[in-house]
């Protein structure tokens, strides 16, 4: 198991960072390319919600991300002080109106799609995000071949 | 992220470089709000080098592709990356898009 914790402040431009540190424990709990790529993506727009819509405009404040890799599984835990704000409900599935496709509510969609558990607990004044993706049972064997 | 322009008669092509996150997806916005508003309706949006794209790059895509519609023209992708596919299928929104293999088939589309 290895696991790493780092701390950002909670700006939309220091994203990046934590999104580079998940790519790379993807890569060490076995997972290709592709999936870090979402995983990087999940947890990146669980940051934008805690900045935009949890710290909002008036507010400043941390996210510290500890990340943990173990063979064919990932968990990111994200913590920040902002006010509840609980992402962990499953968007209901809606149909695509090509006409008016809706632009609200994406980055839930892309956390629920990719992730395989979202957890959120108000710990004290702390928001604890976990979020959880497994390798498929096939591609592990595959992988450990 | 870098963002240049290249003016065709009938068609715009807008090539993005690097990642379109909620840090830069308001530059990617004026850039193609800019277009819009002078009437280039007909955009290409070269997006083989985005290395990410996040739900505030898809919320412009979608935002513009409607505007320029709308307008009687149309946005397509050229030569998206793996990483522009993958966001678009996780977001389930590929189907919205029409992506050509190359820049040169997308302004033939026009």
């Amino acid at each position: 198991m290895t696991s790493h914790t780092v701390t950002i402040p909670a700006e939309l431009g220091q994203i990046r960072v934590l999104g580079k540190t998940v790519e790379e424990f993807a890569q060490l709990a076995g997972f290709d390319s592709r999936t870090g790529y979402a995983c990087q993506l999940a947890v990146g727009e669980a940051c934008e919600n805690i900045i935009i819509h949890g710290y909002g405009p008036e507010r400043s404040g941390n996210i510290a991300m500890t990340v943990t890799a173990t063979a064919g599984e990932l968990k990111v835990e994200l913590c920040d002080t902002a006010p509840p704000f609980n992402p962990a409900r499953k968007p209901l599935p809606r149909e695509l109106d090509m006409e008016n496709p809706p632009v609200g509510g994406l980055g839930l969609i892309i956390i629920h799609r990719v992730m395989d558990e979202v957890h959120h607990e108000r710990i004290g004044s702390k928001n604890c995000l976990m979020l959880r993706k497994r390798l498929l049972p096939s591609n592990q064997e595959s992988h450990a071949a | 992220m870098e963002i240049s322009q290249k003016e065709y008669k009938r068609v715009n092509v807008v090539t993005i470089l690097g990642r379109i996150d909620s840090a830069t997806a308001g530059e990617f916005e004026t850039n193609l709000v800019e277009l819009a508003e002078r009437g280039r309706n007909n955009i290409v949006l070269d997006m083989s080098d985005v290395e990410f794209i996040s739900s505030a790059g898809l919320r412009v895509l979608v935002t513009i592709r409607k505007a320029v519609q709308s307008a009687g023209g149309d946005l397509v992708l050229a030569e998206p990356s793996e990483r522009v596919i993958d966001t678009l299928e996780i977001a389930g929104l590929d189907v919205l898009f029409t992506a050509h293999p190359d820049r040169e088939t997308a302004i033939a589309s026009f």
